[in-house]
């Protein structure tokens, strides 16, 4: 019989015992529980802290692969990703890293992208990464955030502080406020009719535009009975052709009774007002669900932009400074100040034994306001309020996109002058950069006419807007 | 009294035991044969009370760390705790009852029967002859004996919270090599071959000094166990205090 001596046996078992304290001891690499399969993945974080080899690689919590490998590039943590060969990540993923609980096992959570993207190949790379939110970081921007909010304030303070400034501010406030109370007024009367005079205005501009055209060669054909009429001024024999010019002008008469014919036909139809009506119903309907569907949206968003205006004539710039609150996609209030090189305007008016004295004072340092309400129907834009500190309207033609705005604005109506018109042009070179020209003042009695070109700058603010929403006014 | 006169019997028989030690010669084939008995012999019952150990603290501490979602503490927990604490000091009960209570009943029963009075007269001595290589060979296998315990205890702490849990296999392990440090293997290690110098101590001590019989034998063998399981427990308070 075979048998194993006491110094096999204990050797056997030290010899085991060893093999199994270095294995602890050592422990390098995998543990090979399971067959290694799978494709690459690499994508670049800025950090992993806690991400570890072998941590979860999931879509929506279910597991599709593991962290295969954790090494620095650039500064940078790269980090390898085993993914199971059945998952095909499309090409616009985008990774982040998640952590479960409190203890946080961190892993790598990847939404799934769309499928027109295409699919990511083998060792290729998520390129859209979300990283981890970084407390101190959160924390310094917000420092910065309230030394602007400070800053800011300070300077508002010194604007509005002082009682002249406060009572200019308290009238301004007063006027803003009955203005939107009127607007609002109007607006709730009208806000149906408005979207229904839109979509007639529409069909009226058409019409018009036919009856322009019409006007246009009946003008044409005055101007030549025009000619005739001076040559018969000058002609000795004016009663000789005295008859033929009033035939002509017979004619004229006539085209302009069929021109009116056409219109009148045209709304006396009762068809035509019928199939008005039953179109407008519907534009009504399909406005309403637009509406629906806006409003559910988030829709709050605010804007900041700087426009620069080089004035030709003036040889001097005008800036405005605008913060455009648009709590929905089409209603939106603008804020704004603007430096005019001509500034300010006053004017007295003393009565003395009788005889009134009219003083303008024109104040360069003044800034003026702009405060105003708008509403966009489609294309185009409806707008009141203040604008450079006196009442005013404005309307605005949106073209190519959003990319062309024409623009036409009549504000500081006075009765001893013209109003100031202003038209210009704005278009979008860049995402944020807009090129405009335009003609200012263009009916001044004043000899402020000028045309103009500048630029202006537009960009969608995110931080005012989280202030404006979320943040407590400080008492 | 009794039990510091004890004390002092045990610390002489201690100096006795070191000075025969480094005497040649020493009898390997002796010091074999114990190595197998405690050792070789004793891997069943360490396996066993390893895996077991493992398995309960996974499932008892995977009950806590869900409270707060730390599932994955669990490798690391069943680990800490086995190379730590519960390998060796396991491992040194389990071989106190197997092996001490053997030596205890072995000597005694030599005592009583006189074979030990006969060895001093065939000019062997008896401690040389049959302490040196009992006390020897515990001290050596017990940290064997730790090691397999310790790794059977991970496997059985592994095979519940991976198989039957479903923590992250790969987090677990992770968690493990994280938190647990070389240092922790072989402090435990150390505790264990302490635990096997006093378990083979006081089981001959008490085999040596049995007195009265049969009878005298059992109360040696009982009073081996329950002193070396004291011992143990009341020595790796103080070891942990002072290693770690």
């Amino acid at each position: 019989m075979f048998s194993i001596s006491s110094e096999a046996k204990v050797g056997l078992f030290v010899f085991v015992a060893l093999i199994l304290l270095a294995y602890m001891s050592f422990r390098v690499g995998e543990y090979g529980f399971g067959l290694k399969k799978g494709y690459f993945v690499n994508v670049v974080f800025d950090n992993v802290t806690g991400l570890d080899k072998d941590a979860s690689v999931t879509i929506a919590g279910v597991e599709i692969g593991k962290v295969e490998r954790i090494s620095l590039t650039d500064g940078k943590a790269s980090v390898t990703l085993r993914i199971t060969p059945d998952v095909k990540l499309e090409k616009d993923v985008r990774a982040s890293i998640k952590s479960h609980g409190i203890l946080g096992d961190k892993f790598v959570e990847i939404e799934p992208g769309t499928k027109e993207s295409g699919y990511i190949e083998v060792d290729g790379q998520i390129k859209r990464v979300e990283q981890q939110a970084d407390i101190d970081k959160l924390l310094r921007e917000l420092g910065t955030i309230a030394n602007d909010v400070m800053a800011v304030t300070a300077s508002l303070k010194k604007v509005v502080g002082g009682d002249e400034g406060v009572a200019n501010l308290r009238a301004i406030i007063q006027n803003t406020r009955e203005l939107s109370e009127n607007l609002n007024t109007v607006v709730k009367q009208n806000d149906e009719k408005f979207s229904i005079m839109v979509s007639s205005l529409k069909n009226a501009a058409t019409e018009m535009e036919k009856t322009f055209a019409a006007l246009s060669d009946i003008t044409s054909k005055i101007n030549r009975g025009e000619g005739t009429v001076g040559r018969l001024v000058k002609d000795e024999a004016v009663f000789e052709k005295l008859d033929r010019t009033v035939a002509s002008l017979e004619e004229i008469s006539d085209k302009i009774n069929e021109g009116r014919g056409t219109i009148g036909r045209l709304i006396n139809d009762e068809e035509t007002v019928e199939n008005l009506n039953a179109s407008l119903k519907t534009i009504d309907k399909s406005m309403e669900g637009i509406n629906r569907y806006i409003s559910k949206a988030e829709q709050f968003r605010t804007f900041l932009s700087y426009r620069g205006e080089y004035l030709f004539d003036n040889s001097d710039a005008k800036s405005y400074l605008n913060l455009k609150i648009q709590p929905k996609e089409d209603k939106f209030y603008i804020l704004g100040i603007v430096a005019d090189p001509r500034g300010s305007r006053t004017t007295y008016d003393r009565t003395t034994n009788g005889t009134t004295t009219h003083t303008e004072e024109w104040d360069r340092d003044q800034l003026l306001f702009n405060a105003e309400i708008g509403k966009r129907y489609k294309d185009i834009v409806l707008r009141g309020g203040l604008l450079e500190s006196t009442g005013g309207v404005g309307i605005d033609y949106y073209a190519f996109d959003d990319k062309l705005r024409l623009t036409f604005e009549a504000f500081d109506f006075d009765t001893d002058r013209d109003p100031h018109l202003k038209i210009y042009a704005d278009y979008r070179l860049f995402k944020h950069l807009y090129l405009t020209a335009g003609w200012d003042d263009f009916v001044s009695d004043e000899g402020n006419e000028s045309p103009f070109v500048g630029f202006s700058i537009k960009f969608e603010d995110e931080d005012l807007k989280y202030l404006l929403t979320s943040t407590p006014i400080p008492k | 009294m009794e039990n510091i006169e004890e004390m002092g019997k045990i610390l002489l028989l201690f100096i006795s035991i070191i000075s025969w030690m480094v005497r040649p010669p020493l009898k390997l084939r002796l010091i074999f044969k114990q190595m197998e008995f405690v050792g070789v012999k004793s891997i069943y019952v360490v396996v066993l009370t390893g895996t077991f150990t493992g398995m309960v603290l996974a499932l008892q501490s995977y009950y806590g760390f869900r409270m707060f979602s730390a599932e994955s503490l669990v490798g690391s927990t069943v680990a800490l705790s086995m190379t730590r604490e519960l390998g060796p000091v396991l491992t040194a009960l389990m071989v106190t009852a197997r092996a001490g209570s053997a030596m205890a009943a072995e000597l005694g029963t030599m005592r009583v029967t006189e074979q030990i009075d006969a060895l001093s007269v065939m000019a062997t001595n008896p401690v040389k002859h049959l302490i040196v290589p009992r006390v020897i060979a515990s001290v050596i296998m017990l940290p064997i004996l730790t090691i397999v315990s310790d790794f059977m205890g991970i496997i059985g702490g592994y095979f519940v919270g991976v198989m039957v849990l479903h923590i992250n296999k790969g987090i677990f392990v992770k968690n493990i090599t994280r938190y647990v440090d070389l240092g922790d293997l072989y402090n435990g290690l150390t505790k264990a071959a302490v635990f096997g110098l006093i378990l083979s101590l006081v089981g001959c001590y008490k085999g040596f000094n049995t007195t009265g019989g049969a009878e005298g034998v059992g109360k040696a063998t009982t009073e081996a166990v329950v002193l070396a399981s004291i011992t143990i427990l009341i020595s790796d308070y103080f070891l942990t205090a002072i290693m770690f």
